[in-house]
């Protein structure tokens, strides 16, 4: 296949190129999706759930999939725990109205996940009029992109050469190539990143069900804040088929600058009476990381394209951090879809300059990729307040100890308990009052 | 509940290549470096101050890139192993 050129070189096996890959399949071009894990997924790591229909949409077989679904369990459950040392207070809500497809979210194990994705690929690709001359294929490192008179023309990989009209860049983070055509930073600064640490935990089926309250394919997401010893991120426990994802998301530069060790920290997550519980009866049997975005926009290139590419995914910092959960793949495959429709029109025109692939740039833009990320920005700084990470959950847990406190004493009124859990603490009332308002202006 | 990095990253299938894909000036961490706080983020336990020197050893690396952004010294340089080598996880 050396000497035949393709439409489009998708460089990276993850959700954003499987969903590019999938979209460009489906409409007769003839491309190459590269992956250098043994297969697609091998190598991915996420939380995670997958939220909304945009997976659904450029995957509709995933519903035909429910006996027995390349995802774990649909997400009906949402908690949100705030942490201190000893105690932790929650928020749960639980709705039937996610119960249906497309479902709100899905939890997903990657490596199993994405693999199912590139097999959807390659069935698109045997439909295609490409069936012999477009392919997936993996454990191929893409070392360099081949560029001449200044447009992105091409792959290398070791001693092979491919050439295309045009590449999508689907690497993820660690965005070697991206950078090295200077469509990332060549040096992404430690603020714009988070390291995820993760373990799965392997139960019995019934004992799962069992300890999760869970009915079915239905499945309980948990984030947590609070766990994190101060230091930016949180943790996040989730439902799988018959296991648990259980990890931590923690800022980089805040590492740093601490003295934590990261697996110290997840330990004493791990520790916490509210979590130790759920752990006993369950097996330990993956231990993973991955780095991610944080979700600020600072982040994200000015310029997602060029002659001959453009940039997708967490190679383009494309997350969104709520504050509620992250959402990163859902970010990614959308991202995908819009490359992929501007690469069809970029065809049409026979035309793969900058100038025509910036109609990616203006798609993203009015999609809800870039809508949610703008909007949302204001709450990512809201929930970025270092105050956030420690002082709140301590007090909020401070302030639940004393509300269902019996201790034989004259019971304080809740008036007197949130100003003396107030006072105990570090923070002011001109604290609380800014964080309210800037929390109220920005969620 | 504590298990040791050495055997959380049992749990995982590597299968490694002869050459490092990430190498390491510890010059840098060893004189100018004062916070050396890869020791502290690398998940994987590959880099360890042994005898007041750095030692780093890629063959556990799990290719999360937290080191490619951490270090702020320059002493790291990262690539991923090469194609049909490095870490495979069977959930991820
Ligand atoms: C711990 C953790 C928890 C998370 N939780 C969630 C969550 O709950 N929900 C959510 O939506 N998001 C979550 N995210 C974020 C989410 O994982 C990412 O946003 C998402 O994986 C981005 O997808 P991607 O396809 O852009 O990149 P990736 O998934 O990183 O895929 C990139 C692919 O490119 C391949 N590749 C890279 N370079 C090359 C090369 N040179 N040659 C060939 N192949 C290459 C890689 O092997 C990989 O398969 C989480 C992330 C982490 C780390
Ligand atoms: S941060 Fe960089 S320079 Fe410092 S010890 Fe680590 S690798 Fe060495
Ligand atoms: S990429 Fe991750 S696992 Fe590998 S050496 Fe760097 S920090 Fe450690």
């Amino acid at each position: 296949m050396e000497d035949e050129k393709f439409d489009c070189i998708i460089v990276g096996g993850g959700v954003a190129g499987c969903a590019a890959a999938k979209v460009l399949a489906d409409n007769n071009m003839k491309i190459l999706l590269v992956e250098k894990g043994e297969w697609t997924g091998s190598k991915n790591v996420s939380g995670g759930v997958l939220y909304g229909p945009t997976p659904w949409e450029i995957f509709p077989e995933l519903k035909n999939t429910l006996e027995n679904p390349p995802f774990e369990r649909f997400i009906n459950r949402r908690r949100l725990s705030f942490m201190s040392d000893d105690s932790s207070f929650s928020i749960d809500y639980k709705s039937q109205k996610y119960d249906n497809v497309p479902y709100n979210g899905v939890s997903v194990l990657r490596s199993k996940f994405d693999r199912w994705l590139g097999e959807q690929v390659e069935e698109s690709i045997a439909k295609s009029d490409f069936a012999e001359d477009s392919f997936v294929a993996t454990e191929v490192m893409v070392e360099e992109l081949i560029i001449k008179d200044g447009k992105v023309c091409g792959i290398r990989a070791g001693e092979d050469e491919f050439e295309s009209d045009c590449v999508i860049l689907a690497e993820g983070v660690n965005s070697l190539l991206t950078r090295s055509i200077g469509l990332q930073k060549e040096i992404v600064d430690a603020k714009y990143v988070a390291t995820g640490i993760k373990e799965v935990w392997q139960y019995d089926q019934d004992l799962l069900e069992a300890k999760f309250q869970l009915d079915g394919l239905e499945g309980v997401s948990n984030e947590f804040v609070g766990c994190t010893k101060g230091i930016e991120g949180g943790g996040f426990l989730y439902t799988n088929k018959d296991s648990i994802s259980l990890g931590l998301v923690l800022g980089i530069k805040d590492l740093r600058d601490s003295n934590e060790t990261v697996y110290d920290l997840l330990d004493s997550f791990k520790d916490h009476t509210s979590i130790k519980p759920l752990l006993k009866g369950g097996k330990m049997v993956e231990y993973s990381a991955h780095v991610v975005p944080v979700g600020d926009i600072d982040m994200i290139p000015k310029q997602l394209y060029t002659d001959g590419a453009v940039v997708v995914g967490d190679a383009a910092g494309l997350v969104l951090n709520t504050g509620k959960s992250i959402e990163g793949m859902n970010l990614a495959m959308e991202s995908g879809r819009q490359a992929a429709l501007a690469i069809i029109e970029a065809k049409k025109k026979r035309d793969f300059s900058k100038a025509s692939l910036k109609s990616y740039q203006d798609r993203l833009s009015e999609s809800y990729v870039m809508k949610d990320l703008r909007n949302f920005q204001g709450a990512f700084h809201f929930i970025h307040n270092p105050d956030m990470f420690k002082k709140y959950p301590d007090l909020v847990n401070s302030i639940m100890n004393d509300v269902f406190l019996v201790d034989g004493q004259e019971k304080k009124k809740t008036r007197d308990i949130i100003k003396k859990a107030v006072d105990e603490s570090d923070l002011s009332y001109w604290d609380l009052m800014k964080t309210s308002i800037q929390g109220g202006l920005s969620l | 509940m504590s298990m040791s990095v050495k055997d959380r990253l049992a749990t995982n299938k590597t299968k490694l290549s002869k050459k490092p894909h990430i190498t390491v000036e510890t010059d840098i961490c060893d004189t100018t470096c004062t916070h050396k706080c890869t020791t502290r983020v690398c998940p994987a336990k590959c880099f360890e101050i042994v005898n007041d020197k750095m030692a780093f050893q890629y063959e556990d690396c799990i290719e999360c890139g937290t080191c490619l952004h951490a270090c702020d010294q320059g002493a790291v340089s990262w690539k991923f192993p090469e194609s049909g080598h490095g870490i495979t996880f069977r959930l991820g």
